[in-house]
């Protein structure tokens, strides 16, 4: 396993997580693939930590980074989820076509 | 005293108001709104007196700095919070039946509305003070996380939660580019800190694919922020369903924060030879797509709050033209104008949207015959987002085009003097509505005293930097956009 693997890994995890909030019309699916797409960072993260040694270690700096992600990403979940049950109680749904007030 | 104590205090006051929350009588939350303002001038007193060189070297100046650029945005995110909290006092009644639906006897709720721009405000300053890429991430996400509640805060208006939930998609996932462009930046060089990067990256040959990918992607999500084209989508739901003062909030200092992320970022990069030829073809088209769907965008507009959408997508078209000139005292300027001028704005809709009970441009018909102070306020703030000469709009629009002349993007310029002079039509087309459209009825139209005085400050403000822009101008030293520490400098060579 080198270096490359880890990243076409995340990168291919990147991608899907893209293309599946673009094409995915409900909104928890969506959420589903912002989370692909920070997993996706945490590993290239992981990887590039690994595979940068100074003096024997890998570089504390990028592990770092991955805690402070995870912790965000928990933040935003819990602060987006309430946000998607108050529109269901609201709208009786969850999917992006019936969301249609704001037009112009 | 060192300057990190600043956003210290601030949090404290947010995280103290939130718990006397609970102990304040329903009625009284006005008063949280009021001592948060007050705090929130203290430290804007403070920031004259804060001594950058009384950092603790070794702990904090590494990802924390203060230099000129930094306070500068510091007072702005400050005043601009400030006067938000003044507007959603006057848009209480607003607030409370968007967050308690038409049972108006429970009172639950509206406190937080005063207490999340504070955390946003916290956030913006450590944005502008922000020096290594993790604590700017961090403190990008305290700004988005706050703002993700308060815009779907108004939880009773189907409006506000959708733009809510449309923020929050978009938000989130500019926060996974931002974190993958970060990770491809430290994967190239092995650093995190800007001070490192401006010294490493300008003589960098190898793993240039990798950076250009890194910046790029990082690039996309402060567009995001900044609400540049392709990524400015979210910009007019959000803005129209959001609560005014938060409207106004995202318009001005989550702006401001952003462009001196985006420029403190892109300026290593820019410097680099191999990366500025790939990066300032795509940043000058990102700039003009943006001035043109901005400025067509808002000429079909009839809600207000969209129509300053659409105007807040070209002002930061405006923006990146002057980021991309490399003067940033010019861009510095242009926002200290944008905030007066757009603060203005939104202070009238929201007091026309608390007596009219809608934010269309309908509802401001002869306005000046109800109201002619008002009317006359709105004047000169639509004025200035047009930039006509003698107010503060046109200063700074000028001076960002004539950085754009001087850099030699005559293909932007090009771009950039229609796409204003558009902007003359959609912004007398206020002025007409409040002219000359018949009003459904005559009553003159009561402006609350606190509104009142921050109006006549903010059109003051517009027109005092339009005949005397010296004023702002010296509060703007000109200074490297990435500081460098002497100590870091030395160490940037070892990687």
């Amino acid at each position: 396993m080198t270096l490359e693997h880890y990243l076409i890994a995340a990168g291919i995890l990147f991608c899907t997580g893209l293309f599946g909030m673009i094409v995915r019309r409900n909104i928890l699916v969506i959420f589903m693939c912002l989370e692909l797409i920070l997993a996706s960072a945490t590993l290239t993260l992981v990887a590039f930590s690994r595979f940068r040694l100074t003096s024997g270690l890998p570089d504390i700096d990028a592990q770092m980074l991955v805690f402070f992600v995870i912790t965000v990403a928990a933040a935003e979940v819990a602060v987006g989820l309430a946000i998607i049950v108050s529109l269901y109680r609201s709208t009786q749904s969850v999917h992006m076509e019936d969301l249609h007030t704001l037009k112009g | 005293m060192s300057p990190h104590y600043l956003e210290i205090f601030v949090i404290g006051l947010a995280l103290t108001l939130l718990m006397a929350d609970a102990f304040f009588p329903a009625r009284e939350k006005r008063v949280i709104a009021w001592i948060g303002a007050s705090g929130l001038a203290i430290v804007f007193g403070l920031l004259f007196v804060v001594d950058p060189a009384a950092l603790p070297p070794d702990t904090i100046a590494p990802y924390y700095s203060a230099d000129p650029h930094a306070l500068f945005f510091k007072g702005l995110a400050l005043i601009a919070t400030i006067f938000v909290l003044l507007l959603g006092c006057d848009f209480m009644p607003v607030l409370r039946r968007g967050i308690n639906g038409a049972d108006n006897d429970r009172k639950g709720g509206v406190a937080e509305s005063f207490i999340l721009p504070l955390f946003a405000c916290a956030g913006m300053m450590w944005m502008a003070s922000a020096t290594d890429l993790i604590f700017l991430f961090l403190s990008l996400e305290l700004v988005t996380i706050s703002f993700y509640v308060l815009v779907a805060s108004m939880r009773r208006q189907v409006g506000s939660l959708e733009a809510g939930v449309k923020y929050l998609l978009l938000g989130a996932l500019s926060t996974g580019m931002l974190v993958y462009g970060i990770t491809w930046v430290f994967g190239a060089t092995g650093m995190t800190k800007m001070s490192q990067l401006a010294v490493a990256v300008p003589g960098m040959t190898d793993n240039i694919a990798a950076l250009t990918f890194g910046s790029m992607l990082v690039l996309a999500a402060l567009a995001f922020k900044v609400g540049l084209f392709p990524f400015h989508s979210w910009i007019p739901d959000v803005y129209q369903g959001a609560p005014t003062p938060v409207t106004a909030f995202l318009a001005v200092a989550s702006k401001a924060a952003a462009v001196l992320v985006l420029a403190r970022f892109l300026d290593p990069f820019l410097n680099n030879p191999e990366i500025a030829a790939k990066l300032i073809p795509v940043l000058g088209v990102i700039s003009g797509a943006t001035l043109l769907f901005g400025n067509l965008g808002a000429l079909g507009q009839y809600n207000f709050k969209r129509l300053m959408a659409y105007s807040s997508i070209a002002h930061a078209g405006f923006l990146l033209l002057g980021i991309l000139g490399r003067d940033f005292t010019l861009v510095s300027f242009y926002l200290g104008a944008y905030v007066c001028m757009t603060l203005a704005a939104f202070f009238a809709i929201s007091i026309v949207r608390r007596s009219v009970g809608r934010d269309d441009l309908s509802a401001f018909n002869g306005l000046a015959r109800r109201n002619p102070a008002l009317a006359f306020t709105l004047v000169v703030s639509a004025a200035s987002l047009a930039g006509v000469p003698l107010t503060a709009g046109f200063i700074g629009k000028f001076g960002v085009l004539m950085g754009a002349v001087n850099a030699g993007y005559w293909p932007l310029v090009a771009v950039a003097v229609p796409a204003a002079a558009v902007g003359f039509y959609y912004y007398f087309k206020i002025v007409r509505h409040m002219f000359w459209e018949k009003p459904d009825d005559l009553e003159p139209l009561p402006v609350g005293r606190l509104s009142t005085t921050a109006l006549a400050l903010l059109t003051a403000g517009t027109l005092v930097l339009g005949f005397y822009p010296r004023l702002l101008e010296r509060a703007i030293q000109d200074a490297p956009i990435v500081p460098i520490p002497a100590a870091t400098a030395n160490t940037a060579d070892t990687p």
